[in-house]
């Protein structure tokens, strides 16, 4: 679980920019769960391009099982939506069609969010950050954050295997206790290890006044221009459509 | 805001996100999706208020409250989480401010308010709905029908309200065992 939340340097394909991701994100979330243009065809048929390019995007950083897992996935909700709902009435109705409806749109937007939240290491994600003027205030938290949660989730799955010993589980003979005898531990443990973490932070500089120089280079490639091109073609037909352009 | 302050941050969000996380998995089986703002609030309860144990500066939970937003975006709930836990964020700052940073009662109100931002994941569900209909005629009434009685508009006040609610309740959970353990412990 420690890997869905940090990058592997050493194998992880093709590399985007991580405002080209952020800008993918932000699309996928105006068009794919906001609903734009919806009215548009050539929008619509855009956005089904656009939805499957985060599992394109965790192919190309060599996230073949996720990939094929959500791929899988997505079509089989996709493919529901259009041939399933229009053919059925009644209670199957209501729960498939609720089920269509919420996961069609939610889902390109959480495999985007897999695919940057374990392709971005958090060098990059700082450097990022800095680059657009984002204050520190945010950008120390967070960075802070994202370097934390693999330890935090490491404490938890063993916190969590001790406490299956002790029958603390779901089903078990004591499962009063299972959100109490989890979550004490965990604040406590990551408390201590926290007042740790500060302490090596600041000798990284972290939280001086002085300006942070990142080693990390990042920058607009190839592979970062094409994917922008695919992204504003969905844009240009957008706005093609509202001018009454296009249908 | 000193550097250790902006760490204890960090160090906060990543306990809050973990749980908010784990119980978001439950949120993939449909029934549970509506419980998000009713479990959140309540379990997140306990980290944050450990959390505001160390809170003794202005913007601190504000902070924390945009972290979170910001979060909800990284992973693909839209940007209304964002815009909400930027003034839910700043109300529950400044309802902890009025206690000098030490009333317990402010603790649990704060609690509340800060845990908004999680009914804000509803709301493009409610809101995008009519585009959604608008292309979606030839699903026929029926479907249309089905749908909206699940998801009635009523419902998105009351999510706000639940997650209010069960903040105040997880709050009051987090204090007690806050003094059962932590207290104990020398943490708090």
């Amino acid at each position: 679980m420690a890997a869905l939340f940090t990058a592997d340097i050493e194998n992880r394909g093709l590399v985007l920019d991580p405002r080209t991701k952020l800008f993918v994100m932000i699309t996928l979330v105006i068009f794919a769960l906001g609903g734009t243009g919806s009215d548009i065809s050539a929008v619509r048929y855009g956005t089904i391009a656009v939805s499957i390019l985060p599992v394109l995007l965790l192919m190309t950083a060599r996230q073949y099982k996720k990939a094929t897992v959500f791929g899988i996935l997505y079509a089989l909700i996709k493919s529901a939506e259009i041939f399933l709902v229009p053919n059925i009435t009644g209670a199957e109705l209501s729960i498939i069609g609720l089920c269509c409806l919420i996961f069609v749109r939610l889902m390109p937007g959480l495999i985007m969010g897999a695919y940057m939240l374990s392709s971005t290491t958090v060098s990059e994600f700082i450097a990022a950050m800095h680059r657009m003027h984002i204050p520190q205030q945010i950008t120390i938290p967070m960075s802070v954050m994202f370097r934390f949660f693999p330890t935090v989730l490491e404490e938890f799955t063993a916190i969590n295997t001790a406490m299956k010993m002790r029958d603390i589980r779901i089903g078990g003979k004591n499962a009063g206790k299972l959100v109490e005898y989890r979550l004490v531990p965990l604040m406590v443990c990551s408390v201590n290890i926290g007042s740790e973490l500060s302490a090596a932070a600041l000798t990284r500089g972290l939280g001086t006044k002085v300006r942070r120089t990142n080693i990390c280079k990042i920058g607009f490639h190839i592979q970062d221009i094409a994917v922008l091109l695919l992204i504003l073609t969905l844009y240009i037909f957008w706005i093609l459509g509202m001018f009454g352009v296009m249908k | 805001m000193k550097g250790k302050d902006l760490i204890n941050i960090g160090i906060f969000s990543a306990i809050y996100f973990v749980i908010v996380f784990i119980i978001a998995m439950l949120g993939m089986i449909p029934i549970f999706l509506p419980l998000l703002s009713v479990l959140v609030p309540i379990f997140g309860g306990i980290p944050f208020m450990l959390f505001l144990t160390k809170v003794k500066k202005f913007g601190m939970i504000w902070i924390m409250s945009i972290i979170m937003g910001i979060l909800m975006l990284l992973t693909g709930m839209s940007w209304p989480p964002l815009a909400v836990s930027v003034f839910s964020g700043l109300i529950a700052e400044l309802v902890y401010k009025s206690g000098k940073y030490k009333s317990a009662a402010k603790a649990v109100i704060t609690n509340g308010v800060f845990s908004l931002w999680v009914a804000a994941n509803y709301l493009p569900l409610f809101f995008a709905a009519e585009k959604y209909w608008a292309s979606r005629q030839n699903y026929g009434q029926d479907y249309i029908d089905a749908v909206t009685k699940l998801m009635p508009t009523w419902m998105c006040p009351v999510t706000f309200i639940a997650a209010f609610v069960c903040g105040i309740i997880g709050g009051l959970l987090g204090r007690k065992l806050m003094k059962k353990h932590f207290e104990k412990a020398g943490i708090a």
